[in-house]
């Protein structure tokens, strides 16, 4: 195999990706990609980036091998890459400290973000806090009715949260209310992307942000397994983590990755967000890439139980990768899911968010009494103080009592 | 023939309306009482499920128009069915590129062809438009382009390069419907614009009264006008009273036509 070089200078993933704005950000576009090349070959951001990964945000993260889970399964050694315990409860906050630096160096004064879960809008709330910006989160009304905790997290941290009311509610919402703030405030404002969607170089920008998390999974496992893994498997919303682990490892072949988007009801049925299992190459929000999408590409409303990945796009690298096959991707229901959430909170003590509970589930289904002697890395993503109300409810605990 | 090409030199009036506003029906009612002011260009949007650089009433027009599942091709059989009694009024339309693509670049420019004069697709960048432009001009449809006032000197040049039909000038930095107008700065960006270009370049995003139409043409250098969100929020003016809504918008029309 050659050497993986994606994107493009265009941002081109093979067919996926480039940059589909109105002629308003098209000159904005152009000049981030002009700075982040720039910033990318300066070693005082890079220091200034790994200091605050380390003691801001705790990095590396820890590979823990999850005994009482392998042993369950009975079948594959289980690493979780723990970006569970970085400091906000994500991984999201890598690409937040990457994207801020970059909104610095730029001169910009006002950040906005969408959010979905409320991780990522904790997370740029955090980081605008750190920094002393003002920060704006566009956030769908049905989800801040599910996810309060992060909505109050957002709030202490000094950010104005403008709930969005039109379409879904949701996190695809949230995200075109957000550019039409940039389209308006061109010249002071930052937007914060919090995946590897939307138009070029974000995810680019953000891949490369959260490979941190693949790099030191790289390392750690070549310590203690002395080899690569045979599996990776991460869950995919827009899919920056699971992008964030995967990058490192695509030059190696023998390396199996899969990515688990969330299938809601059923892949089949209308209420899901299995963007590569049920969707077709579309644009929305600025890329070229699977959508939910109608014959006359109307885009659908996603449906799932975590926010996070209630979205009916995907980030235009999966779709190269799930083109050329690098990647296989399957979906969780949200029942699997669910369960999967209880299971690893039993066994491991770790109580999982909602997101990478799916990425649990494929695991936990897939291989049962199989793949023995194998290792397998799952990228624990977030962890699940935020969906608890969410969990509660769906499984009939009434959290009030 | 392109009723494009042979637009007047001065005071040229755009109007855009969304097909399929508020009801297919009604839609075709609409458009014909904006064709019996024949203005010199009647832009045609197609209703998008994500609007992106759509203001709210804009959208809100969009989210009503897809209330009924109207269909691209019943939008565009709609164009096709108020051309007859086109005239001289050139015929553009205005959509989203997923809207194109999805239906089929080929199959949608043999439905628009020798119908629809010209083009704008909000969201489709001079870096991708290759392909794009080169089938629409082999069938004489124009791509009209879009210059905002983050667009530099020397990028507006690229994109101003064989231009054809009008130059549609982004009076503010922001969505359709937005209302701050600064006609100093239009003022000098569409000058520079006419250095580069002969074609006609018209003033759009926020123009919502006669007065403003009278301004654009007394303190800038631009050719014309396009007023989008104007006439659709005279539908909710009007508390959604159909008949009422096109009284009103008879009587907006007559009055920016200046
Ligand atoms: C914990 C967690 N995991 C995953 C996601 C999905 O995003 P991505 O696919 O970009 O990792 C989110 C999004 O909010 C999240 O909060």
């Amino acid at each position: 195999m050659r050497k993986y070089k994606q994107p493009s200078t265009v941002g081109r993933f093979g067919e996926f990706g480039g940059m589909y704005v109105s002629e308003t950000l098209m000159p904005l576009l152009l000049n981030l990609d002009k700075s982040y090349k720039k910033i990318q070959k300066d070693k005082k951001f890079k220091k200034e980036l790994n200091d605050l990964f380390k003691n801001y945000v705790g990095r590396p993260s820890s590979l823990h091998f999850a005994k009482n889970l392998s042993k369950y399964i009975n079948g594959p050694k289980i690493y979780f890459k723990r970006d569970e315990l970085n400091h906000t409860g994500a991984h999201k906050i890598n690409n937040c400290l990457g994207q801020i630096l970059l909104a610095k160096k730029m001169g910009k004064t006002r950040i906005i973000a969408e959010t979905g879960a409320g991780q990522h809008g904790v997370a740029t709330a955090t980081v605008c806090a750190l920094f002393g910006l003002p920060c704006y989160i566009y956030m769908g009304a049905k989800d801040i009715e599910r996810q309060k905790p992060n909505v109050f997290r957002m709030k202490l941290l000094g950010a104005t949260i403008i709930p969005v009311e039109s379409g879904s509610k949701s996190l695809k919402d949230a995200m075109n209310e957000a550019l039409r703030d940039w389209i308006k405030n061109v010249r002071d404002t930052f937007y914060i992307i919090g995946s590897t969607a939307g138009p070029h170089p974000y995810p680019k920008m953000v891949r490369d942000f959260q490979s941190v998390i693949g790099q030191e999974a790289r390392e750690q496992i070549l310590k203690v397994e002395k080899k690569l893994p045979d599996y990776l498997i991460a869950c995919v919303g827009g899919g920056s983590n699971a992008m964030g682990l995967f990058y490192p490892f695509l030059n190696d072949k023998k390396v199996k990755i899969i990515g688990v988007e969330a299938a809601g009801r059923g892949a089949k049925t209308e209420e899901t967000a299995a963007t590569m299992t049920s969707g077709t190459p579309g644009i929305l929000h600025g890329s070229y890439s699977y959508v939910l999408q109608d014959n006359d590409g109307q885009i659908k409303e996603a449906h799932s139980i975590s926010a996070g990945l209630d979205y009916p796009g995907v980030g235009p690298e999966h779709s190269y990768l799930k083109d050329i096959k690098r990647v296989k991707y399957f979906g969780i229901t949200d029942k699997e899911a669910l369960e999967a959430f209880q299971t690893c909170s039993k066994l491991e003590g770790i109580i999982p968010a909602l997101e990478p509970s799916h990425a649990l589930a494929y695991l936990i289904k897939a291989f049962k009494n199989k793949h023995k002697n194998k290792v397998v890395i799952l990228n624990l993503c977030g962890r699940g103080d935020k969906d608890l109300f969410t969990a509660a409810k769906a499984i009939g605990f009434d959290a009030d009592e | 023939m392109n009723n494009l090409d042979s637009l007047p030199k001065k005071k040229i009036l755009s109007l855009f309306m969304t097909c399929g506003f508020p009801t297919l029906n009604q839609s075709k009612k609409v458009f014909n009482e904006m064709l019996s002011h024949q203005p010199n260009i009647i832009e045609f949007g197609l209703p998008f499920s994500d609007p992106m650089a759509d203001g709210p009433i804009i959208q809100e027009a969009n989210k009503l128009a897809l209330r009924s599942k109207l269909s691209t091709q019943q939008s565009l059989n709609l164009i096709k069915e108020l051309s007859k009694s086109k005239n001289n009024t050139s015929f553009v339309i205005m959509c989203y590129l997923n809207t194109v693509r999805k239906f089929g670049l080929n199959k949608f420019i043999k439905n628009i062809k020798s119908i629809v004069d010209g083009i704008i697709i909000v969201d489709l960048p001079f870096e991708e438009e290759d392909a794009i432009k080169k089938s629409l001009s082999k069938n004489n449809i124009h791509l009209i382009k879009l210059i905002s006032p983050m667009t530099d000197k020397k990028r507006s040049k690229k994109l101003l390069k064989n231009s054809k039909g009008f130059i549609y000038y982004i009076s503010a930095t922001g969505i359709t419907g937005s209302n701050k107008l600064d006609y100093k700065e239009i003022n000098k960006n569409v000058k520079s614009i006419k250095k580069m270009s002969s074609v006609p370049v018209l003033v759009g995003f926020g123009i919502k009264s006669k007065k403003d139409v009278i301004d654009i043409s007394k303190k800038t250098n631009a050719d014309g006008v396009v007023i989008g969100s104007a006439l659709i929020q005279k539908y909710f003016d009007i508390k959604m009273d159909f008949n009422k809504y096109l009284k009103s918008l008879k009587k907006f029309i007559q009055e920016v036509k200046i």
